[in-house]
C-alpha cells in the first residue's frame, strides 16, 4: 500500500510529494494519517527491486525456459550489492580489491598467438587419436594427474595458490594485506622414513611429529641467483598475538641448494600449544637481487629462547624491501600432538601451557520495561487509540495517579477495553493530552 | 593403455599414503566428529590410514641456552587463523531462511556446473568467494581429454578437484546445491564418485555447541 502510493508520487514530482499529504492531514480527510507516518514518506535512495518490470503485461516478459537458467540468473542477482543495508554488508568489511598492493615478481607471458597455435594443434591430434576416442566413449579415460599438476603450476597455479592463501588470511598477517602470486613453485617435503614423505602444499595438515626434522626444500632456480627461505608460525605466539615465531631462516642460498645457504636461525620443530587449534606455518621464498648482509637478524646457534624467536615478517621484509622480492609460498596447518610436550619440556625447558576454548557469552539484548519516554511517533498508530482512552480517564477523573502512571496505564488497560472513535482529528487529541500532562 | 592406467593408479596410491596426514587430525578433533566421520574416513582410505607410531628422538637442551623468560605466557591466547574455528567445528554457520534453497548453512560448499561446452566445479565459501576450482577450460586438463564435456570430463574434473581440495586442506565440503533431477545423471554420479574416491568427504560436520 505504502510503496504504491509513493511510487506514484515519486514518479510525478520528486520533491513536492509530501505537500498533498500534509494538505490531506490538515483537512482531516484521512483518519489515520499522523506526523509519524509523514516523516517516513521520502523518496527511496535508489531503484526499488523489480521496479523495472512491467507488471501490467506479464506475457511479454522474457521467460526463463529452464530451471537451470532461472537458477543461474537468481544466483547472479543475489551476488549484486544493492543500495540498501543488508546482512551481507553488515558482516563483510568493505575492502577494495584494486587497492591491494602487489609485491610479487613480474610475469612475462609468452606470445599468446604461438600458444594458441600450439594448443590448437594438440587438440587436433587429440580429436584424431582413435585410442583416446575409444577410451572416452567407454568412459575409461583417466587423465594423468601428475602431468596435469605440472602444467597447472605453469599457468593458473600461482593464481589458485594466491586465492587459497587469501582465504587462509596469509597475506593479511604476513604483509598487512599486500599480496603476491607465488611464481616460483616451492616443493617442501618432510621425509618420514624410506617410503613415506609428507609434502607441504598450501594449507594441508601436518602433525608436529611429522615436521620434527627439517624438511627438504626444492625449487627451480639458476645457479647465479640468490634466495632466502623463511619458516614462520603466524598464530603461535604465546605473549603477543600480533607477533610470530620464526622457525627457520636460511639466507643467501645460491641457486636451489638450501644446504649451501647461510643458516641464520636454525630449524626448530613446531610447537602449537594444546587447545589452541590449527596454526599456520608458512614457508616463504624470497628472491634476492644481490648478496644481503643479514647480521642484524642472526640468532645464536642453539636458539631455544622464545623471546629470541619472536619475529615479524612485515618488519623483516620492510628492512630488506629494496633487495628482495617474495617469490614462493607454501604453508601447512599444524595442531597439538604428543611431540609438542617433549619440545616444551626438553628444548624450551618450560612448563607446557594448555589452553581451553572460551565460548563467547550468549548475547541477550538488554531487557527493557515498557519503552519509557519514547517518542510517540514510533508507535503512533498503536498509541492513538490508547491516547484517547487515557485522555478520557484523565479528563473525567482528574486523578493525579493516572498522570504518574501514564506509560503503565496503557499497558494495564490495553486495547481490549472498548475503543471510542471520536470525530475530532487525532492531532487535536494529542495536543489535548500533552496539555493535560503539562 | 591398461598398463598406463594401472601405473596411474599406483601413483595415486603412493601419493595418498603421503597425503593421509591431511585427514588424520580432523578425525581426532572431537568425539562428536569421530562418531560422525570415522566410518566414512575408513572407507575412503582403506589402505592408507596409519596413525602416528614413530616418535622422534629428542636431544636434551644444552646448558648455555637462555630459556629463562620462556615461562612468561599471556593468560589469553588468540589464534589468528581465520579457518581455525571452522576446522574445529566451533565456528557459527549462517542459517539463512528456512525456506530458501539452496540452504546457506555451510562453511564450504561444492558446486558443480555443466555448460554446453565445458564442465566446471569449485568450492566456495558462504560469501561466494571461490577457494578451489577445476574446469575443462583450463589447458592443463583440456589437453588430456578427447572432449571437454561429457561423462569422462566430469569424472576427471572430480579427480583433479579432489586432489586440489586435499592440497588446500579442505577435507569436508557441503554438496547440497544440486538440482535434484540432475543428481541422477551419469556425469553427476561420476563426478561425485571421483570426489569421494579422491578423499574428500561430501558433507560437513555438525557444529559443536557445547
Amino acid at each position: 500500500m505504502a510503496a504504491r502510493s509513493w511510487e506514484g508520487s515519486a514518479g510525478a514530482s520528486g520533491g513536492k510529494m509530501a505537500a498533498p499529504m500534509l494538505a490531506a492531514a490538515r483537512a482531516g480527510a484521512r483518519a489515520f494519517s499522523t506526523a509519524g507516518a509523514l516523516c517516513r514518506r521520502t523518496a527511496p535512495l535508489g531503484p526499488m527491486p523489480n521496479a523495472d518490470i512491467d507488471v501490467s503485461n506479464l506475457e511479454a516478459l522474457e521467460k526463463y525456459e529452464s530451471f537451470t537458467c532461472y537458477f543461474k540468473a537468481a544466483e547472479k542477482e543475489s551476488k549484486k550489492t544493492p543500495w540498501w543495508k543488508t546482512y551481507k554488508k553488515y558482516i563483510e568489511s568493505e575492502q577494495d580489491e584494486d587497492a591491494k598492493i602487489d609485491i610479487g615478481l613480474p610475469h612475462y607471458r609468452p606470445s599468446r598467438f604461438q600458444e594458441l597455435k600450439m594448443r590448437k594443434e594438440i587438440m587436433k591430434q587429440n580429436r584424431q587419436n582413435v585410442e583416446m576416442e575409444r577410451a572416452s566413449r567407454l568412459r575409461t579415460l583417466q587423465i594423468p594427474l601428475d602431468e596435469v599438476k605440472a602444467e597447472w603450476e605453469k599457468y593458473s597455479g600461482p593464481f589458485h595458490k594466491q586465492r587459497v592463501a587469501e582465504y587462509y588470511g596469509i597475506y593479511r598477517d604476513l604483509f598487512n594485506g599486500a599480496t603476491f602470486a607465488p611464481r616460483v613453485t616451492l616443493r617442501v617435503e618432510y621425509s618420514q622414513d624410506d617410503e613415506h614423505v609428507v609434502p607441504v602444499y598450501h594449507g594441508n595438515m601436518v602433525t608436529p611429529t611429522e615436521a620434527y626434522r627439517p624438511p627438504e626444500v626444492m625449487y627451480e632456480a639458476d645457479e647465479s641467483t640468490l634466495w632466502t627461505l623463511l619458516l614462520t608460525n603466524l598464530d603461535g605466539h604465546l605473549r603477543d598475538t600480533a607477533s610470530e615465531y620464526i622457525h627457520w631462516l636460511v639466507t643467501n642460498i645460491p641457486g636451489n641448494d638450501v644446504g649451501a645457504g647461510k643458516e641464520i636461525c636454525h630449524y626448530f620443530p613446531p610447537f602449537p600449544a594444546k587447545g589452541t587449534g590449527y596454526h599456520r606455518f608458512t614457508f616463504l621464498l624470497f628472491k634476492q637481487d644481490h648478496l644481503i648482509d643479514f647480521s642484524e637478524d642472526v640468532r645464536p646457534t642453539p636458539c631455544h629462547s622464545l623471546k629470541m624467536r619472536t619475529f615479524k615478517t612485515f618488519d623483516f621484509y620492510r628492512k630488506h624491501e629494496k633487495d628482495m622480492t617474495p617469490a614462493g609460498l607454501a604453508f601447512f596447518q599444524c595442531q597439538w600432538d604428543d611431540s609438542v610436550t617433549h619440545v616444551f619440556h626438553q628444548l624450551l625447558d618450560m612448563k607446557e601451557p594448555v589452553f581451553d576454548f572460551v565460548r563467547p557469552p550468549v548475547y541477550h539484548p538488554p531487557q527493557k520495561k515498557f519503552p519509557h519516554l519514547q517518542p510517540l511517533s514510533n508507535r503512533s498508530l498503536l498509541i492513538s487509540t490508547e491516547l484517547e482512552l487515557i485522555k478520557k480517564l484523565i479528563t473525567t477523573k482528574k486523578n493525579t495517579v493516572f498522570e504518574e502512571l501514564f506509560p503503565c496505564a496503557s499497558v494495564v488497560l490495553g486495547r481490549s477495553t472498548g475503543v471510542n472513535q471520536e470525530e475530532t482529528p487525532i492531532k487535536a487529541q494529542m495536543e489535548n493530552v500533552f496539555s493535560c500532562m503539562s | 593403455f591398461c598398463d598406463r592406467l594401472s601405473s596411474v593408479k599406483t601413483l595415486l596410491r603412493t601419493r595418498r599414503v603421503a597425503d593421509i596426514s591431511q585427514a588424520r587430525p580432523l578425525a581426532v578433533v572431537d568425539p562428536v566428529f569421530l562418531t560422525c566421520f570415522s566410518l566414512s574416513l575408513l572407507s575412503t582410505f582403506p589402505q592408507g590410514l596409519r596413525f602416528t607410531s614413530a616418535k622422534p628422538s629428542f636431544e636434551v637442551a644444552s646448558t648455555e641456552v637462555d630459556t629463562r623468560e620462556n615461562e612468561v605466557v599471556a593468560p589469553d591466547f588468540t589464534n589468528r587463523n581465520p579457518r581455525n574455528l571452522e576446522q574445529l567445528a566451533l565456528a557459527r554457520k549462517e542459517r539463512g531462511w528456512e525456506t530458501s534453497w539452496p540452504s546457506r548453512e555451510f562453511w564450504r560448499r561444492l558446486r558443480f556446473e555443466r555448460t554446453q561446452q565445458y564442465v566446471e566445479a569449485f568450492v566456495e565459501d558462504p560469501r561466494g568467494n571461490v577457494i578451489v576450482s577445476a574446469s575443462t577450460r583450463e589447458w592443463a586438463i583440456k589437453r588430456h581429454l578427447y572432449s571437454p564435456r561429457g561423462v569422462v570430463a566430469c569424472k576427471n574434473i572430480g579427480l583433479v578437484l579432489a586432489q586440489r581440495c586435499l592440497e588446500a586442506g579442505i577435507n569436508f565440503v557441503e554438496f547440497k546445491a544440486v538440482v535434484p533431477w540432475e543428481r541422477r545423471s551419469d556425469s553427476f554420479q561420476g563426478f561425485e564418485k571421483a570426489m569421494t574416491d579422491g578423499g574428500v568427504v561430501l558433507r560437513e560436520p555438525r557444529r559443536i555447541y557445547q
